[in-house]
């Protein structure tokens, strides 16, 4: 029986991912080359390679439809609320570091902790006529967080990329976002509330837990997993 | 006849018979007031799409929005009361996203003890439909309010506790924070001259429109606000307060008894609040009554009591309650009195014995 690997399609994220897996001994191969999307990894056929966009190796994780698949953290949690329960993080494939973070304006001297933007949330509207509006791509994340943190008066503004200009933009107040060193944030005269950071991420190898596993596929997964020991 | 179809047939006509009119909106619906009302939070249960323009449209997912706004529409003012029974869409993470809800809306009744008698009664004849003696759960919106008016803490506090009414998490990080305040050295404060001018400076440099959102005014003042309140301590006897009330919970006679001792020693006039609660006891007949001095609903246009309504397993089948603010906040002129409940019919059909 054999068991479907994913790996991030292009890229540095297929690049390190490749180089993870070969240092412990595994040559994953891609016969087709970067414009195919079915590998292998030599000496284990049992094991098939599929290429795919991070973001959708994580729904199909979710789904059960691929048994394991290397993406990033956030994506999981951002596919479905119950995409963490969906699978099991198997390894941490140590790149890929960054968090996803709120901040806000600079300007902003009066708001430093989440307890800070639940104040100016619960009056916003009745001081500017809307919302508080925020910029991210992260909604799911976004949403869970602020229900964690009692702030429910607030408009998201989906935002695919250059999420750091909205607010000079116009388009948003704050903004959700992901961020290795914040650099760009800063740089955008935006500031990291201090107890901002919602999720931490990085690449992983990942097990879903809603694929089909029998024993024998089962076993084949430990075999797999026993080669890849951190 | 005791199947599923001759049950909900006797829950039609109960739903027919509340006197008022049989409220029929749309199941296609503008999702922007449901935004507007309840925010994200509420938002992500909505089941989406868009037309041509690229406007966004839900699927019904509840019928109380849509009553009350038709009703305001049509100049609001009259008392009115509305029934209603019909599929409701949300997103769950369990279950279809389309079931049945029935319920009334009660607005703009002279008298709102009498309202909620009403909504109680029907919410009561509607279970026992289904042979169930419900657990009700009471919580006092108004009596959290005429309490926190009453306590002794600087003002400024009053609607940061209010605005985590309901949020058993947040409210115990904020009463948390507030017992830790340390009693920090008074450093020398910038002016609000001064501070206007850095904030200005700030929001012109990262490009921030000075006007539409927060203005350096509005950043300013809340910043020496929060200064002040950081130097303001909640008493700890107001804190220790706010702790033991909202720890009060269980049978409701003996519930509000002990919240009538802490009113004396305190010395806090709880009268009305606490009579008003006490006399819907009475319509509950048998079912089993706690009152939870922490329960609300977390939308802030909740008013008086609120309540909701179990089964057996613990699943709720019915809430509700007095919402006096939520015309005012779709757009009435004046505060119009509200109360209602919205009773889940697939959950009720489920504690039928099999």
């Amino acid at each position: 029986m054999t068991i479907t690997l994913a790996v991030p399609s292009k890229g540095r994220l297929e690049e390190l991912t490749r180089d993870w897996f070969a240092r412990r001994g595994l040559t994953i191969t891609r016969p087709g080359g970067a414009r195919s999307y079915l590998g292998a990894i030599e000496g284990l056929p049992e094991v098939t390679v599929r290429f795919f966009p991070a973001s959708e190796i994580a729904r199909e994780l979710i789904r059960g439809n691929i048994d394991l698949g290397v993406t990033g953290r956030d994506l999981i949690h951002e596919t479905s609320e119950a995409g963490p329960e969906a699978v099991e993080f198997a390894r941490d494939l140590e790149f890929g570091h960054a968090d996803v973070v709120i901040a806000v304006p600079e300007a902003w001297i009066d708001v430093t902790h989440m307890h800070d933007l639940a104040d100016v949330a619960s009056d916003f509207r009745s001081r500017h006529g809307r919302w508080l509006r925020i910029a991210t791509k992260y909604i799911t994340i976004t949403r869970q967080h602020f229900a964690k943190a009692g702030i429910a008066e607030y408009r998201i503004v989906e935002s695919l990329g250059a999420t750091e200009a909205a607010p000079a933009s116009g388009v948003a107040d704050i903004v959700v976002d992901i961020t290795s060193t914040g650099s760009t944030l800063a740089a955008n005269g935006l500031r990291v509330l201090e107890d901002g950071v919602m999720l931490k991420s990085e690449a992983n190898l990942i097990v879903s837990r809603t694929a089909e596993w029998t024993e024998q596929r089962r076993e084949t997964l430990n075999t797999l997993l026993g080669q890849l020991q951190g | 006849m005791t199947n599923a179809a001759y049950r909900r047939s006797q829950l039609e006509s109960l739903v027919e018979a509340q006197g008022g009119c049989r409220a029929i909106p749309p199941l296609l619906l503008s999702a922007d007031p449901y935004f507007d009302l309840a925010g994200e939070e509420f938002g992500r249960r909505l089941l989406l799409t868009t037309d041509v323009t690229g406007a966004e449209y839900c699927l019904r997912p509840d019928f109380t929005l849509p009553i009350v706004a038709d009703y305001i529409a049509n100049g609001a003012g009259e008392p009115a009361a509305f029934s209603y029974l019909g599929p409701i869409f949300r997103q769950r993470e369990t279950g279809p996203a389309e079931f049945d809800q029935a319920g009334i809306e009660l607005l703009a009744q002279p008298d709102g003890d009498i309202a909620l008698d009403q909504v109680l009664t029907f919410a009561r004849a509607a279970l026992s439909l289904y042979g169930i003696t419900p657990n009700v759960r009471l919580g006092g919106v108004g009596l959290f309010e005429a309490l926190l008016a009453q306590a002794d803490m600087p003002d400024a506090w009053r609607p940061r506790i209010r605005h985590r009414f309901g949020h058993t998490e947040a409210m115990d990080r904020l009463l948390s924070r507030l017992e830790q305040a340390p009693d920090l050295p008074r450093t020398e404060q910038p002016t609000r001259d001064e501070l206007v001018e850095d904030v200005t400076a700030r929001m012109v440099s990262a490009g921030l429109s000075l006007s539409d959102g927060r203005s350096p005014e509005e950043i300013a003042d809340r910043y020496l606000e929060q200064q002040a309140l950081d130097a303001a301590h909640v008493p700890a006897a107001t804190l220790k307060l706010l702790r033991d009330f909202l720890a009060i919970k269980g049978d409701a006679l003996s519930a509000l008894r002990q919240i009538e001792t802490l009113a004396e020693q305190h010395r806090l006039f709880l009268g009305p609040p606490i009579k008003a609660i006490r006399r819907h006891l009475d319509d509950l007949g048998e079912a089993r009554v706690t009152f939870d001095a922490s329960f609300s609903p977390r939308l802030d246009y909740y008013t008086g009591i609120v309540f909701e309504m179990r089964g057996q397993g613990g699943t709720v089948l019915v809430s509700g309650g007095q919402y006096d603010r939520l015309l005012e906040r779709l757009g009435a002129t004046a505060p119009i009195a509200a109360s209602g409940c919205a009773l889940w019919v697939d959950r009720m059909e489920a504690e039928w014995p099999k």
